[in-house]
């Protein structure tokens, strides 16, 4: 902030003083080109009285134009030509414009280029707070599950505890190392994409097959928790996307439905897809906890954890849906969220383009 | 409203179950009675039904945090002590922690032992402080004509002033009221008022004795009852020095 302040002054002096010596300067040549007319003319007021006098002493006005061009002889006077009248007063005007134009051109150059300087140190400060913002919810992610995995290494080594508790705890804590190395890997992947170090690439791929070998993964953990995973979609519908994004998509989204679902101690995750007008929607409902209306948007951006009302089980980093979202929007497809309230479920509806040659 | 369940009950605030869950054991394990919510404002609404002897709360909730959670509380004239734990340690929320009105900070991750030491401490302090209130005798304090009703934390002033006390304003008098007429030392103050190093400096005390005498000393700058005695702490007389 120091040294956004201390350019902003540099810039606001070199400006002041800029457009002080711009302006001494179209002053100074204005009154030069003035006294350069000045000079002219005084020279002509003395060629016109020679011009006077030659006639006065019988020279013919024809002899006294061809000895002196720029002087005119009309009824016995001699008199400076209209047109080197008209060419010194253009000539000084013309000089004064061509200063003026100089002039602003050099104060909007500099303007430009001071713009250009601040827009850069402005995108540079934001990277670097972002980045240290990033950090410091990073570490704060992480010291919950940490906490909670000394706690229990703790009360385990205070406490005589029955096998039950034993179990308990260890399942605990075994949560809460896969909790930390998801954290791990999503903040990997946020960050890539945040630097916008991702290759995309966009390939014909089937969404069905996607879709079951992510659900594969997750169904023991799905019965676990007695929530129910039903997959609707017709084999042949083929999207547009980089492989390895579309499995980070789906398994990010269907991981979001499980954590929802959870705290309500189980319930259904409802997957159907469609083509429609050259896309292909997957839509995922979810009987979980829901959020409110006015979170839809919110809940796409970077460390939104949403906590309803009726969830105690939430697990999250916050940074799931940033992925999918980052991701979609990378591989020109979109994605949002509707729930008609906490306690209502959600609905998720992914769209991507559809991959060229798909049968509809 | 029970009292004598709500002398030993602990309300612990905090969002991440699994962290809840192992706070709410161990607590139980130590005999406490322990009830839990999940953020701010069902914490806000379980205390203005039920009473407890201690609120262990995180600080970032969702919603409404727990600075703001026991700012709110103390706003309403709950004086509940409050232990926060927290993600955020560094020394500038720690101020803000006790400034909010909070008893004590720990910082997670953090050690079950001296987690249950401070729970422990805090809850001596307020012990001595509710039993050394309770009689009729103990309750009220006059001096110089003000009166300090240390039950409800509320005081009239020598000018007829009300005067609200902050729990850590009233327990300092109580202690020096305890022990009138004899020198008290601030880190006997600190030790009884705060525990052991919650603040790093004794300056504290200092600070807390002025706004005892703006609200009681007739001239705030020549005290007759909140004495200072040079280099060692101070002395509190209930006549006031003549």
């Amino acid at each position: 902030m120091k040294a956004t302040r201390v350019f902003q002054l540099t810039a606001l002096v070199l400006v002041v003083v800029s457009v002080v010596q711009v302006g001494w300067w179209v002053l100074d040549r204005h009154a030069q080109t003035h006294e350069k007319v000045r000079a002219a003319r005084a020279a002509y007021a003395e060629q016109t009285a020679a011009a006077q006098a030659l006639i006065d002493a019988g020279v013919s006005a024809p002899r006294v134009h061809e000895l002196l061009p720029q002087i005119v002889v009309a009824g016995g006077h001699a008199a400076l030509a209209p047109q080197v009248n008209e060419a010194l007063r253009t000539e000084e005007r013309h000089r004064d414009n061509q200063y003026a134009w100089e002039g602003s051109f050099f104060l909007l150059a500099l303007g430009a280029c001071i713009a250009v300087i601040a827009r850069a140190l402005r995108a540079e400060a934001r990277v670097l707070e972002q980045q240290d913002s990033f950090l410091a919810l990073v570490s704060h992610q992480f010291k919950t599950p940490l906490a909670s995995l000394q706690l229990s290494l703790e009360t385990m080594a205070l406490r005589t505890l029955s096998p039950e508790q034993s179990r308990t705890l260890i399942d605990r804590m075994l949560a809460d190392l896969a909790r930390m190395e998801a954290m791990v890997t999503q903040i990997l992947e946020s960050a890539r994409l945040e630097r916008g170090r991702v290759e995309f690439k966009s390939e014909p791929l089937e969404l069905g097959a996607a879709v079951a070998r992510v659900v594969a993964h997750l169904e023991e953990r799905a019965r676990q928790e007695r929530i129910r995973i039903s997959c609707d979609i017709e084999p042949g519908l083929y999207v547009a996307s980089d492989p390895l994004a579309l499995d980070v998509v789906v398994r990010n989204i269907l991981e979001n439905a499980l954590a929802a679902v959870t705290p309500l101690g189980g319930g259904s995750i409802a997957l159907s897809a469609r083509a429609h007008n050259g896309e292909v929607e997957l839509s995922v409902r979810d009987s979980g906890v829901g959020f409110r209306p006015a979170d839809s948007a919110r809940l796409f951006e970077r460390f939104t954890r949403l906590h309803p009302r009726g969830g105690s089980g939430h697990y999250g980093t916050g940074l799931g849906l940033f992925i999918v979202h980052r991701l979609m929007h990378l591989g020109q497809g979109r994605v949002s969220a509707h729930s008609e309230g906490v306690g209502q479920g959600a609905h998720f509806v992914l769209t991507w383009p559809a991959a060229q040659g798909q049968r509809s | 409203m029970n009292a004598t369940l709500a002398a030993t009950r602990v309300l612990v605030v905090e969002d991440d179950p699994h962290l809840a869950a192992g706070v709410m054991e161990n607590l139980r394990a130590e005999g406490y009675e322990v009830s839990t919510a999940g953020d701010g404002e069902r914490a806000l609404a379980w205390l203005r039904e039920q009473a407890c002897a201690l609120i262990v709360l995180d600080v970032m909730l969702p919603g409404i945090d727990g600075f703001g959670v026991c700012r709110t509380l103390r706003e309403q004239g709950n004086n509940t002590p409050v232990l926060f734990l927290t993600a955020r340690g560094d020394p500038v929320d720690r101020v803000q922690g006790l400034e909010s009105g909070g008893d004590d900070y720990l910082a997670k991750p953090f050690h079950l032992q001296e987690f249950l030491l401070r729970v422990r401490a805090i809850l001596r302090r307020w012990d001595w402080y509710r039993s050394a209130s309770s009689t009729a005798a103990t309750a009220v304090l006059r001096f110089g004509g003000n009166e300090v009703d240390f039950r409800v934390f509320r005081a009239r002033a020598w000018n007829g002033e009300a005067q609200e006390l902050t729990e850590k304003e009233a327990m300092i008098l109580k202690v020096l009221a305890e022990h009138a007429g004899e020198i008290v030392s601030r880190e006997d103050l600190l030790e009884r008022v705060w525990g052991y190093d919650v603040f790093p400096s004794t300056r504290t005390v200092d600070n807390f004795i002025l706004r005892l005498r703006k609200r009681f000393e007739k001239d705030p700058g020549r005290p007759r009852h909140f004495l200072t005695v040079w280099g060692v702490g101070y002395r509190f007389l209930t006549e006031g020095e003549p």
